[in-house]
Parts: structure tokens; sequence; C-alpha cells
């Protein structure tokens, strides 16, 4: 209870303080403060942590764990990648020669098997209605633990998908919605000109102060505080990495949407956004499995390694953390659902991938050789999720409380691997 | 499922465990799973722990009225808080102006603003009793009903994935309709604690669609009836004592033999009207999901009393008339917490589903006279009670605080500035806007049939939610987004609205105007003096575009003073 009042009143102190500077570019008096409050959180050397969500769940088998010699082989071929003795598949041919910046795990095992539940768990760590508590996702958890509550940017951005929120965390912690990553940010732009904006900035800070002034309420100071961000974002050079219509690499990510969007997410890096999420639809291929997921692949390579490699030039690549992902694996048998035949789900097994912040090529975990069953280092929901928690400075036991003073680890009953990656 | 584990865990940690695998009602499909699962562990013997000496009937040991007597009940309350200020030497805050009371009482009991027309003609009558006849006359609005459901529908329908397929609506209409008919609260809940049949016939029944499981129910049950939180989970970081496991599933198992349809079958090519709930005869299967060492629980009341129930009887009415009995501990005293919090943001307990007898409330006499009479005398009715509060001095204080009493939280010595809600901002900003409700008749919200797209203000109100589960209205909680939508999107931008507004007034009076339209009283000698050297500056047109846009984007018009 007390501790709840006691955090509660950091934040508003900060948040008072903050106010203090409404619609002025004065912040120098308060910036020290949400410094050292930032220093609590991350200490990590990687700042930003790109989520690619390939949303349905993609095949293991068709993707990071082939099988040529079981039942359910499928038709792709695997191929060699930079790391020796490690196979991808053929349709991710640029990302086989990355794959010495990239770590492989194979041993993913969870317990959901249906899309709504298995996506809440995997952004979450928790399962949907566990306690009665609505847990935070991944980026909401980043955005509070390493976020910059001082940038007009915001530290959660969701890209053509949706997404799993900030639940307890509150809405400061909600990811920034991108429909369309050609139309950038919706209602950034104002509709009229930037000298009639400004003079109705004017009568509303002049309305602020005279009501702050008579009510004094901690709530007029959190308007305050939403408000200037939300200007200071539509005036920020920063916001201009919304806008990706000059960049020159477009098109070397391909065509579409998510092309578009993992274009959109290294302009983010490049500007020190925390959190930003990037979906893919379409891995749900119970039908045509092998056409869709060569398509799907395709888009994913052209992407996902010109994203690394357009970072490393950058010098960005060991500061970001980049990670590719859905809800589940499918089934390792191919089923009888007509012509064009595809794979069910399958939470038992299957992969996910990361790459930069200082990962040099690993392989942790193994299934059996019909990809069916995790034979070598199982690795939970949990397990992952500390991991990506410890790449970024986050301490994953640290309990954040509910707004009813329940105090929820960020991460529970984990195993880590990081020390086995970098 | 790890039934071996929980034997182990206190109550609550053990649901946790739970939750996830589902103590499901559609029991038919799960019974084969199950069966797998081990049970080898001997049942214990079920031995109840003490009744706590605390939980006990609420007593009026302050004279409440003999009658249902609002101005009588308002005076006792008003009594009881000026006594604890006194005690605490604080002084009270003034009453609040005119202006500040209308828009309150206009948003506490609808939702929405008033029309500039129904505000200059309130700030402008001199009749004593006006702010009385005010409050009787937005009860007795249609939009007391709609406000109501609107907090009502978010506590009994979970935003939960496996609800996307159960009809939101017919719960909301539902309510909207018992709190405008204001059927008493004992009657109320008992109707949606005992509900049967098809949604189409009973919409009560939609409780337990949207919440489809054991302990789901028992714990909405606690936490919004019974203002308790049997679910709080890790008991070893709660601060007070907490219930015990046996009390726990002595609770659930009075919905042990409810059997409801699930939902995501009727929407499989069936009619989600059609699905429903039913009491079952037996206890056989829905005792399968109880964990092992439970299994022997009998049925038992939270205060401690057991029922003589037949193994054949349904037992949900039990549970309902133990629970609006007004000798139970927990009901009455919910409700006056919660009408309380509804009106000044804080409860006399807070949080205000806490109610732990450890939990002191801030005014344990008030809270217990206020819960005895309205279970006794006031039978049970919401609208006498929220009247009562409402003519009191108490509510109709300042929100503005004195130096003295700024830092009071808990003694009600000022009103405490409340956020809107999403929906009152939305209800607030289309009555500004005047654009009609997009979301047909008689304003319904709720789910839109599969396909179609949901209502503008669900829209919005889902936007503002940005995924949680219930806005607080003590925290100011939008963010960026949100912002950026007040300020650019057409809702603020709309030419239109400015000239519909302002017509061809003077400037004095287009000033006049967007204030008693957005903010409900009329501007300030300073600021009508700035506002017009702005006019002057600017020029017509645009300035008076400017000043709705800063009206409608100000702190002053997203808060209730």
């Amino acid at each position: 209870m007390f501790s709840v009042k006691l955090q509660e009143k950091t934040r508003r102190d900060i948040l008072k303080l903050s106010a203090a500077g409404v619609f002025a570019p004065s912040l120098s008096g308060w910036l020290p403060l949400l410094a050292q409050a930032a220093a609590q959180g991350g200490q990590g050397r990687v700042k930003s942590c790109i989520l690619l969500w390939m949303d349905g769940g993609p095949s293991h088998k068709d993707t990071w764990d082939l099988k040529p010699d079981s039942q359910g082989a499928g038709e792709f071929k695997p191929i060699k990648t930079s790391v020796p003795g490690v196979q991808i598949s053929e349709h991710l041919p640029e990302v086989a020669k990355i794959m010495h910046w990239g770590t492989i795990v194979r041993g993913m095992t969870t317990p959901e098997g249906a899309h709504p539940r298995a996506k809440y768990y995997m952004h979450t760590g928790y399962r949907e209605g566990q306690g009665g508590i609505i847990y935070p996702s991944i980026g909401s958890i980043v955005s509070q633990e390493v976020g910059r509550p001082e940038s007009p940017m915001p530290n959660y951005v969701c890209i053509s998908g949706r997404s799993f929120g900030a639940g307890f965390l509150g809405p400061k912690h909600q990811p920034l919605l991108i429909t369309d990553p050609n139309r950038g940010v919706e209602d950034l732009k104002s509709a009229i000109s930037a000298s009639q904006f400004d003079n109705r900035v004017g009568l509303l800070e002049q309305m602020e102060k005279a009501f702050h002034r008579e009510y004094g309420a901690d709530v007029i100071n959190d308007h305050k505080t939403t408000y200037q961000r939300a200007v200071r974002l539509m005036q920020s050079a920063e916001a201009r990495a919304f806008d990706i219509s000059t960049d020159k690499s477009k098109g070397k990510y391909g065509t579409g949407r998510f092309a578009d969007g993992v274009l959109m997410a290294r302009r983010l890096v490049e500007v020190g956004v925390p959190f930003i999420e990037v979906s893919l639809g379409g891995w749900d291929t119970h039908q045509n499995n092998f056409a869709r997921v060569k398509t799907l692949s395709q888009q994913v390579d052209a992407a996902l390694s010109t994203l690394v490699v357009e970072l490393k030039e950058r010098g960005l690549l060991d500061s970001t953390l980049i990670i590719w992902m859905g809800e589940f694996g499918r089934t390792p048998h191919i089923n009888n659902r007509g012509a064009q035949p595809g794979r069910d789900h399958y939470p038992r097994a299957w992969s996910l991938a990361m790459f930069g912040a200082g990962q040099k090529g690993a392989v942790i975990g193994k299934t059996d050789k019909e990809g069916a069953t995790v034979i070598e280092r199982p690795t939970t929901a949990q397990d992952f999720l500390a991991t990506v928690c410890e790449l970024m400075g986050i301490d994953h036991t640290k309990k954040n409380e509910t707004a009813t003073g329940r105090p929820i680890q960020i991460v529970e009953k984990a195993k880590p691997f990081t020390k086995d990656i970098i | 499922m790890r039934w071996r584990s929980l034997a182990l865990f206190t109550l609550t940690t053990g649901l946790a465990l739970l939750v996830g695998d589902g103590v499901l009602l559609d029991v038919h499909a799960q019974v084969n799973k199950k069966n797998k699962n081990k049970r080898d562990d001997p049942p214990e013997n079920v031995k109840f722990p003490e009744p706590n000496p605390a939980v006990k009937a609420p007593v009026a040991s302050l004279p409440v009225p003999k009658t249902k007597d609002a101005a009588a009940l308002a005076q006792l309350i008003d009594a009881a808080i000026a006594q604890k200020l006194a005690e605490a030497k604080i002084p009270a805050s003034a009453r609040a102006s005119d202006e500040e009371f209308l828009r309150r009482i206009y948003l506490d009991l609808t939702g929405t603003i008033p029309t500039a027309e129904k505000a200059k003609a309130f700030l402008d009558d001199r009749s004593p009793d006006k702010r009385a006849q005010l409050i009787d006359e937005l009860l007795a609005d249609p939009n007391f009903g709609r406000r109501m459901a609107d907090i009502w529908t978010a506590k009994l329908f979970p935003r939960d994935s496996a609800n996307r397929f159960v009809l939101k609506e017919p719960l909301y209409d539902w309510l909207q309709e018992q709190f405008n008919n204001n059927t008493s609260w004992d009657k109320l809940v008992t109707s949606l604690v005992t509900a049967t049949g098809t949604v189409a016939d009973n919409p009560a029944v939609t409780y337990f669609l949207a919440n489809r499981s054991v302990d789901k129910l028992t714990d909405t049950t606690a936490q919004h009836f019974l203002g308790i939180q049997l679910q709080c989970a890790q008991c070893h970081n709660h601060p007070f004592t907490s219930w015990k496991q046996v009390e726990y599933w002595g609770m659930a198992g009075f919905y042990a033999k409810v059997q409801a349809d699930n939902p995501k079958n009727a929407n499989k090519g069936g009619d989600n009207t059609q699905i429903g709930v039913r009491e079952g005869f037996t206890r056989s299967r829905q005792k399968d999901f109880f964990p092992e060492s439970t299994k022997n629980v009998p049925v038992r009341f939270l205060s401690g009393e057991q029922p003589k129930l037949e193994a054949t009887q349904p037992y949900r009415p039990a549970l309902a008339q133990w629970m609006t009995a007004p000798e139970n501990p927990f009901f009455s005293r919910a409700l006056v917490n919660r009408l309380w919090a509804h009106l000044f943001g804080y409860g006399f307990v807070n949080p205000i589903d806490d109610m732990l007898p450890e939990n002191t409330p801030s005014h344990p006499q008030l809270l217990d006279s206020l819960a005895h009479h309205i279970a006794t005398t006031g039978q049970y009715d919401v609208k006498y009670l929220l009247k009562a509060i409402c003519l009191s001095e108490t509510y109709q204080r300042t929100s503005k605080s004195t130096p003295d009493n700024k830092d009071d939280k808990t003694l009600f010595s000022h009103m405490t500035v409340k956020v809107l809600t999403p929906e009152q901002l939305f209800d607030a900003l289309t009555q500004v806007t005047g654009a009609q409700r997009t979301m047909g008749k008689g304003g319904r919200v709720g789910v839109a049939p599969k396909g179609a797209r949901a209502g503008a203000r669900e829209q919005f109100v889902n936007f503002f939610l940005a995924g949680a589960e219930e806005a607080s209205v003590v925290d100011y909680e939008a963010g960026i987004p949100q912002a950026l939508r007040l300020m650019n999107s057409p809702i603020t931008n709309n030419p239109a609205v400015v000239r519909a507004i302002v017509g061809n007034s003077s400037p004095a009076e287009a000033i006049e105007r967007i204030y008693l339209t957005a903010l409900s009283r009329r501007p300030t000698a300073e600021e009508r003096k700035n506002l017009m050297s702005y006019v002057e500056r600017v020029g017509g047109m645009t300035a008076y575009s400017d000043i709705l846009w800063a009206v409608l984007n100000s702190s002053e018009f997203t808060l209730v003073r």
C-alpha cells in the first residue's frame, strides 16, 4: 500500500516538475531528475528493440528448423548460413548471410494454442485473465523501464498491426499506432497554419494558467504534460522519422506495408525510440502452406536482412535488438485440408530468431527429428522475455504495482539465456 | 493442470494457476480432457476458519431518518463529515458556485453536459431550490440509465478475447432500463446472479456468458456486489489478512450448477441471442473442476453461515437471498461505498472494492449508518441515495482547496477534481458539436453485429481506453495519441460547428455562446477582455474557431471541477 503511494508520489513529482515548463522549451530544471529516474531502469548497451511480429504463427519447420528427413518435411530445402553447421530455409537466402549476427531459438515451448490467447501470452508472459489483471506487453514494459519521459517522441510505436498494450501500467505506456507507414502518425499534422496553431496554443496556455491557479489539482498538471509532449512531437525534428517518403532506402526493404514499416522502424531507432513493433500477417497457413510461407519468407528476407545491414552500417546494430517471432509454431505433419494442404497450430515446439545486440550466431535448443518435441533446452515465453529484458538492462524480477497495489513481477519464473547468445 | 500444487498454496495463489486452464462452465467439452489429470491427493478434512468477529451486519449508530427523506439524510451526511473535519481541524472549502455545480451534477448523473440554453436558464434562475430541482430532473433523465449502464457494463462484461462472440448490447440495454426504472439494487443484483434463459429472453444471462468460469463469477460477484477482492493473488504480498481457500470454494460452490452455452459455438452459423444459461440439477460435473483439496467443501456464505440446501435445489437463489438481506455484512456497504465514490472519486474505503475489515473506512459510522438505512428504510433505492448525497453540502462544495485543506484526500473537505471518462468526453464533445449520435436509437453502444463497423462512440471510447478495462476518474491518463486526436482531428476543427454556435452574434455574445456551450458558464470579466482583444486582433470566424478549439482542449473541459 505504502509503496504504491510512494511510487505515485515520485511519478507525480516528476510530472509536476515537467508541467512547470508547459509549452515552454525550458526544461533544464527537471531534466537531471528525469535522467536519474531513467537510469534506474535500463543501463544496458542495447537501447532499442524492434519486434517483427509474425501474426498467425509461422511454421518453424519451413523457416528456422527444417527437418528434410522427417515425415512432414514439406517442400523447402535447407541452405547453409554464415554460421557453420546452421541451416535455414532456402527462402531466407539474404538472412542466411547475416546469421552470425543472430540467434535461433529452436526450443520454444508454450501452453497457448489459440491465436488471441497465444498472442497475449507471448507479448506479456502471462495468461490472459490470470489473477484478474491486464498485463503489460513487452513494449509497454520497455517504455516504462527504459523509456525517456522527457522525449517528445513516443517510447513504444506499433506499426501496421494491432498490439497488446500497457495493461495496468496505464495509458502513458500505450503504443502509438501507425496504421499505414506511408501516412505516418495519425493526427500529427495540424489542419491549420503553423501561425494559427501557435495562436491556439497560446490561448490554451492562457486558459490553463488561470484554471490551474484556481484549482491546483494534479490532474491539471498531468493534462498539461501530455499536451506539452504532443505539441513538442508535432514540432520536433525527430518526428520526421515517421516520414519515410524521402528515405533513400525505400524499396530496398521490399514493397508493401511490412517493408515500409521495417524501414520506419530503422528511422525510429536512429532517433532513439526504445521499442518498435512491426506486424506481418498471413502466417496462419492451415491451407496452402508452402506457397504462402514462401511469399512471406521472401518479404521477411528482404526487410530483415536490409534492416540488419543498414543498422550495422550506421553503427547501431550492437545497440539494437531485433526479434522475429509469432504466437506459436505449426504442426510437424502436413494436414489433409483439400488440394493445398497446410499446417495447423502448434505451441509445443517452435522457433524464433533474434538479431543484433551483440549476438554471434548461437542456436538455443533443439527439437527431435520430426520437429515435434523439444529435446534440448526447452525455452518458455518467460525465459525468452527475461532474456529480452536482460539484454535491454531491465531487471526482470522487478515488481510493478497495479492500481490496487498488487505487486506483479515483470517476468515470473524465468531462466534467461543471455550469456549463451552474446 | 496443477491440482497437486494447489493444496500447498493459499486460496488465491492457487486461483492464479487455475485461471489460465479455465474452470469452464461448459463442462461437456472439457470432461474428457480433464479426466486425464491425476487426482491422487487425499481430500482433506474441511475446516473453515473461525468467522472474523469484525464481519457483521451494519448498524445505524447515527440518527438516520425513519422514512425515505433525502433532505434529512443529506443533513446527516453533512453532520458526520463536519464532525470528522472538526476533529482533524481541517476547514471545509466554500460552497460550489452555480457554474461548478451545474456542470458537475450533469456529468455525474447523466454523463454529459447541458446545452447552452439549459445552462443559461439554470444560471439565471433565481429560485432558492433550483439545485434540488435539477437533481430530480437529472435523475429522471434517460441519460441517467445510460451513464450507469456505461459503468456497469464495463464491470460485468470484461474485455476478454473469449468475449468476442458474446453480444454486449443486450446487457447494456437491459442495465440502462433497470437504472432508468430505478429497479432496487437488491432486485437488480438478484436478477443478475440468478439469471437463466436465453440472451433474447433475459439479457441478464450475459453476465454468465461473459464470465464463463466458476472462479471468474466468484471473483466478479465478490468484487462488484460485495466489495471484496477475493481474487487477489499472491497473498504473501497482500498487506492484510485474506480469505482462506475453503472460504473461496465454499462461495464458488453456489455457481457449481450453472450451465452456460459456449458463445463460440453459437457464432458458428448459430444465433448468439439464442444462447443462454441453465441451472443444472446436479453439481457433480462442475465439481470436477474444483481443486482436489476443495471438493468436499460445502457451499457456505462468506459470513460463515451454511445454508441448508438439498442437492437437487438450485443454489443461486440462496446466494442472492443471502447477499441482499439487510443483515448481510458486505452488500449494502459495498453499494454505499460505490455510489459515494461515483460522486466523489474516492470512497469511504479505498480501493472501493477492497472492503476488508482491516481496511478501515474514513467514516465508519457514516458508512454503516448509510448502509443500514439503504438496506432497510431505503429499500435499496439507488436514485434515493444518490439524491441524498447530491443534496448534501459536502457534495455541493467547490473543488478549490484552501491552503489548510489542500492535502486532505479522505475527509471530503473539498470536492475532488475528476477526469471525464471516455464516454463522458465523447458525449460532451458530441453535445458541443451537435453531431447526430451515430450509434443508433436511444444512444446505444456495444458490440456491433459481426462484420459491422463499431459505432463512433465505441470507437472513441476504445481509443481513449487504449486497452485498459476502465478509465480512472481521479488520474488523467490520456496519452499523446489522444491529445493529437483532440487537437488535430475534425472533432475540434469543424468550421460548421463554430458557425452553428456563434451565428451572427457580436464578438461579446459569440464568446459567451462558446463558453456556455462548451463549459456551461459565461466567461469571467478577465477572460472576456482577453478574448475580445484576441477577436479584434485575429478577426471573426478564425478567432472564434481558435477559441472553441482551445476551450475543447482545455483541462477545464476534460475535467469535472
